[in-house]
């Protein structure tokens, strides 16, 4: 997957935030991972959830759109294949996050 | 009136995401909004009630409480039921919005938040309250003298009774009632009258200090409220209003009129038993018409001891901070 940028780190007020953001991702990626390997799937649509809400908040509609997936086949009770899916591809958008490090 | 020192609106954000916290915060800076958050629903209706904001701006998916319970607590509680609440959460579904905007939500904005589009949701919200807050505070005026009306006196008085008891302060009401005003109206004609009373309103007001809540009671009656106010330090000013009063002359067809005013000051420390606004306003009631019988354009109190004349308070001299210096 391609580097997804903040579409904020421009944005002075923004970009100390989005660091911070991207700073807490891969311990949300772990999070993800053991939720979809214990099956603790209430747990997985909340993150999903509150995912979705931020994600487009800090700049990245990749996250949000990811997140808004998996939230939906958790909602619907699609499949466990159709849920691990969606939850690597959230994963995989998370890790392709970059932001600009400090100058 | 009782001008407001301005103050920057304040939101309080329910929400359990941390992320949603900081990015309304940076989002709404420049909106020169104080933005307080909470991550619960049970502490935020704690916080809203206890102190409440301008705004509250509440998600909906919350750990053990959801947002739309919160709203409908929050729209039951006297303290925050006029709070404008916008929803801020990223359930997308026309039913969660019919649901929240029934609950009586002023809006509905959904995560991830277009922040211009919040910003100017929250302008609109805030709007609104402001002219609420007028509309409200216009119900609480005397339309004839702009003083504050008789309905605001007791709200506020049963308020302000609760802080004197909590932090054991002293807390004075003043009744005055204009002397011979029927035959100043009888002869004069009812627009005098009406001149007259805001002649006395403007006096009062002008020589009341700026803590003090000056209203119209009713009729030819005004009622002060002096927080913070002893009753040697009530009576000094009740003293002053009334030769303040006296020496005002009103003009009518070429004749001077002279008015004059009876005074009864009560005092909370000094009320007994559990105080209420009807006893104390009964109390000073009372006074005022010791100060009728006593021949009018007088001062009388309501001490421990009984009923007395304002020449038998002890004085006090060059107090001017309202604390009643000792």
């Amino acid at each position: 997957m391609d580097p997804i940028r903040s579409h904020y780190e421009d944005d002075a007020d923004m970009l100390e935030l989005v660091r911070e953001f991207a700073g807490e991702i891969p311990s949300r990626v772990l999070r993800l991972m053991e939720l979809l390997a214990e099956r603790d799937f209430e747990e997985l649509q909340r993150i999903a959830h509150q995912l979705k809400g931020a994600g487009g908040g800090y700049g990245f509609p990749q996250i949000t759109e990811a997140a808004a997936s998996l939230e939906g086949a958790l909602r619907e009770g699609a499949d466990e294949a159709s849920v691990k899916e969606r939850a690597e591809l959230l994963t995989a958008t998370l890790r392709a996050v970059r932001v600009p490090e400090p100058s | 009136m009782n001008p407001e020192v301005p103050t920057p609106n304040r939101v309080l954000v329910i929400d359990d995401s941390d992320f949603i916290h900081k990015l309304v915060r940076v989002r709404l800076r420049q909106e020169g909004l104080e933005v307080t958050g909470e991550y619960a629903g049970e502490r935020g209706i704690e916080r809203a009630t206890s102190n409440p904001p301008d705004l509250i701006l509440l998600d909906i998916d919350l750990p053990n409480m959801d947002g739309f319970e919160v709203c409908r607590r929050l729209k039951e509680h006297p303290a925050t039921r006029h709070l404008p609440i916008i929803f801020l959460t990223g359930t997308t579904s026309t039913d969660s919005k019919v649901r929240g905007l029934d609950l009586g939500a002023v809006d509905y904005v959904t995560k991830p938040f277009d922040e211009i589009e919040l910003r100017a949701r929250v302008r609109a919200a805030l709007r609104t309250k402001r002219l609420q807050d007028m509309l409200e505070q216009q119900s609480f005026l005397d339309g004839l003298t702009g003083l504050w009306n008789r309905a605001y006196l007791n709200r506020r008085l049963e308020a302000e009774i609760t802080v004197a008891e909590r932090y054991g302060r002293p807390l004075s009401v003043v009744l005055i009632d204009i002397d011979h005003f029927k035959p100043v109206n009888d002869t004069y004609g009812h627009l005098f009258g009406d001149v007259v009373l805001q002649g006395i309103a403007a006096r009062l007001y002008e020589y009341a200090r700026r803590s003090d809540i000056v209203t119209r009671y009713g009729g030819e009656e005004f009622a002060l409220l002096l927080v913070d106010t002893c009753i040697e330090a009530a009576t000094h000013v009740s003293e002053r209003l009334r030769e303040g009063i006296e020496s005002r002359v009103f003009e009518a067809r070429g004749h001077r009129v002279e008015v004059t005013a009876s005074f009864g000051v009560v005092a909370t420390p000094d009320a007994p038993g559990r105080l209420s606004t009807e006893s104390i306003l009964s109390l000073a009631d009372q006074a005022l018409y010791m100060s009728k019988d006593a021949g009018r354009n007088s001062v009388h109190v309501y001490t421990r001891g009984g009923f007395r004349p304002a020449s038998e308070v002890p004085r006090i001299d060059d107090f001017d901070d309202g604390s009643g210096a000792e």
